[in-house]
């Protein structure tokens, strides 16, 4: 289970970020690019595990904190930074994944900076080359798992890949797509069914 | 605790998100039940066939991705700052303090005030004063061109600025239509991509079809690709399409490209899809795409390969 540093910061807002929040509010610009590279880092895996495309990771990152820039003066302090944060992004994210939905998007390469590379390539391998029947398998679980994500709504793939991937709690979840803690646990349990659907005898 | 109720609570059991007298309640449970044991396990499996699946980000893009949020602020994007308190109040409250006492006469003479400050500014702001609002508008976005240190001691700036229009048709209206192709050929992707697919629709109109298959032959992005073989589907049976999905089945770099245009290819079985899928099997390096090829050739009876 993956957990990531934002999870740390999602549940109170630590003196100095609330310093740094508060003379970015000011005007202060280095402040506000202090305040950016406290959480950017995850901002940016999620877009990049919930989209797997640089390109729209990138789109993701600049308008969001662009908008945190425009209106961070309306922040009020009554949840934390790192909340408010997630509601923006994920918003855009979802609106992403909505438009995505008309189209299968979901190629197993993409372009980078560096060339095309396999968007599963952090998968194992494992004696790949001296077993093509495990090779098979691999490839196989790689279709049937990108499947499956793609057989989810847009908001059960958010909580699964908030839960699973960034590791945040349920509650915060809830808070972030404005919607009950109660919810965000109905829709982890029909994503993880779903997926299990789809996957099978593979696990 | 029944079965169904256990199965329900694995997912959250797995995330550590019961409370403790649910989690002994669902552990004596799969304790007991075997069916739950193996749905326990199943979650473990699942959970790590997925994490496999993380994806890091590539080296240098966080850096990047600060630089162009820092240019793109640098550039102009207009900012509200949370003030003590607003230009407005104070001028208020200023006015209030001189004319106290004049409470029925503060607005039109805060009217009059502003008029002769406005006719002041414009006749007195001479050479020392920016002839550019600092804040561009909300339509006009600015990069800076160029800055240079005058001998006066002041600086001029030179900005390229784009005006940005909204406009707001309906898809059959032919001003609409020629945006959208034109859009389907911009150089941002994400254009191409919204564009190619509103053209899903549109596909019987000659220029649309030459947009799309112009898209799906020849655009870089994956994305646009893949929307463009999407908004193919509706017309798969034209020969120009068929024509052109057989070449990128046999050209295009991306292999879940490749398998969807398998998927459009074999919707009716023809002999030429035939040869096009083993002249594919000749030449494909894909274990994907040659599962894919090997699998509608054995469902059409085929051989794999050409004798």
């Amino acid at each position: 289970m993956a957990q990531d540093a934002a999870g740390a910061i999602g549940a109170r807002v630590s003196p100095q970020v609330d310093t740094l929040i508060r003379a970015a509010q000011g005007g202060d610009q280095d402040a506000f690019e202090q305040l950016v590279r406290t959480y950017d880092q995850s901002v940016l895996r999620l877009a990049m595990n919930l989209l797997r495309s640089p390109e729209d990771a990138r789109d993701v990152y600049q308008e969001a904190f662009l908008r945190v820039y425009r209106n961070l003066h309306a922040f009020r302090f009554d949840c934390s930074f790192h909340t408010w944060l997630y509601r923006i992004v994920t918003n855009i994210c979802l609106d992403q994944l909505r438009k995505r939905k008309v189209r299968k998007e979901e190629a197993a390469v993409m372009e980078t900076s560096d060339g095309p590379i396999d968007r599963m390539e952090t998968f194992e391998e494992e004696a790949a080359g001296s077993d093509p029947e495990r090779s098979m398998w691999n490839q196989e679980l790689k279709q049937r798992i990108e499947n499956a994500l793609v057989g989810l709504t847009p908001r059960e793939r958010m909580v699964f890949e908030l839960r699973h991937y960034q590791g945040l709690r349920l509650r915060n979840i809830g808070e972030m797509l404005g919607t009950t803690e109660e919810a965000a646990k109905n829709c982890l349990f029909r994503a993880t069914q779903k997926m299990r659907g789809v996957l099978g005898d593979f696990v | 605790m029944n079965c169904d109720a256990v199965t329900k609570l694995i997912p959250l059991y797995y995330y550590g998100e019961l409370t403790p007298d649910e989690e002994d309640q669902v552990d004596q449970h799969v304790h007991e039940c075997a069916a739950c044991g193996v749905s326990m396990e199943q979650q473990q499996s699942l959970a790590a066939a997925l994490d496999r699946r993380k994806l890091d980000i590539p080296p240098l893009m966080l850096e990047d991705c600060r630089d162009d949020l820092m240019a793109a602020i640098a550039g102009g994007i207009p900012r509200q700052v949370k003030p003590e308190k607003g230009p407005w109040a104070l001028f208020l409250e200023a006015m209030a303090a001189t004319f106290a006492g004049f409470g029925r006469l503060r607005q039109p003479v805060a009217a009059v005030a502003l008029i002769l400050l406005g006719y002041l500014a414009a006749r007195y702001s001479g050479a020392g004063a920016a002839s550019l609002s600092a804040v561009p508008n909300d339509n006009v976005y600015s990069n800076v061109r160029s800055v240079k240190a005058l001998n006066d001691g002041s600086v001029q700036i030179t900005l390229d600025e784009t005006r940005r229009r909204e406009i707001t048709g309906r898809l059959e209206d032919s001003n609409i239509q020629r945006f959208i192709l034109a859009g389907s050929r911009d150089e941002d992707a994400a254009v191409r991509v919204e564009s190619v697919g509103l053209l899903k629709n549109r596909a019987d109109s000659q220029e649309a079809l030459d947009s799309l298959l112009n898209a799906l032959a020849n655009d870089p992005n994956d994305g646009v690709r893949l929307k463009a073989l999407d908004a193919l589907k509706p017309v798969a049976g034209d020969p120009r399409v068929t024509k052109t999905l057989s070449q990128v089945l046999l050209t295009d770099a991306n292999p879940a490209v490749r398998m969807q245009v398998i998927d459009l290819m074999v919707t009716r079985r023809d002999d030429s899809v035939v040869g096009v899928l083993q002249n594919l099997m000749q030449r494909e390096n894909n274990s994907g795409v040659r599962l894919k090829a090997s699998k509608v050739l054995k469902d059409w009876n085929a051989s794999i390969g050409t004798f």
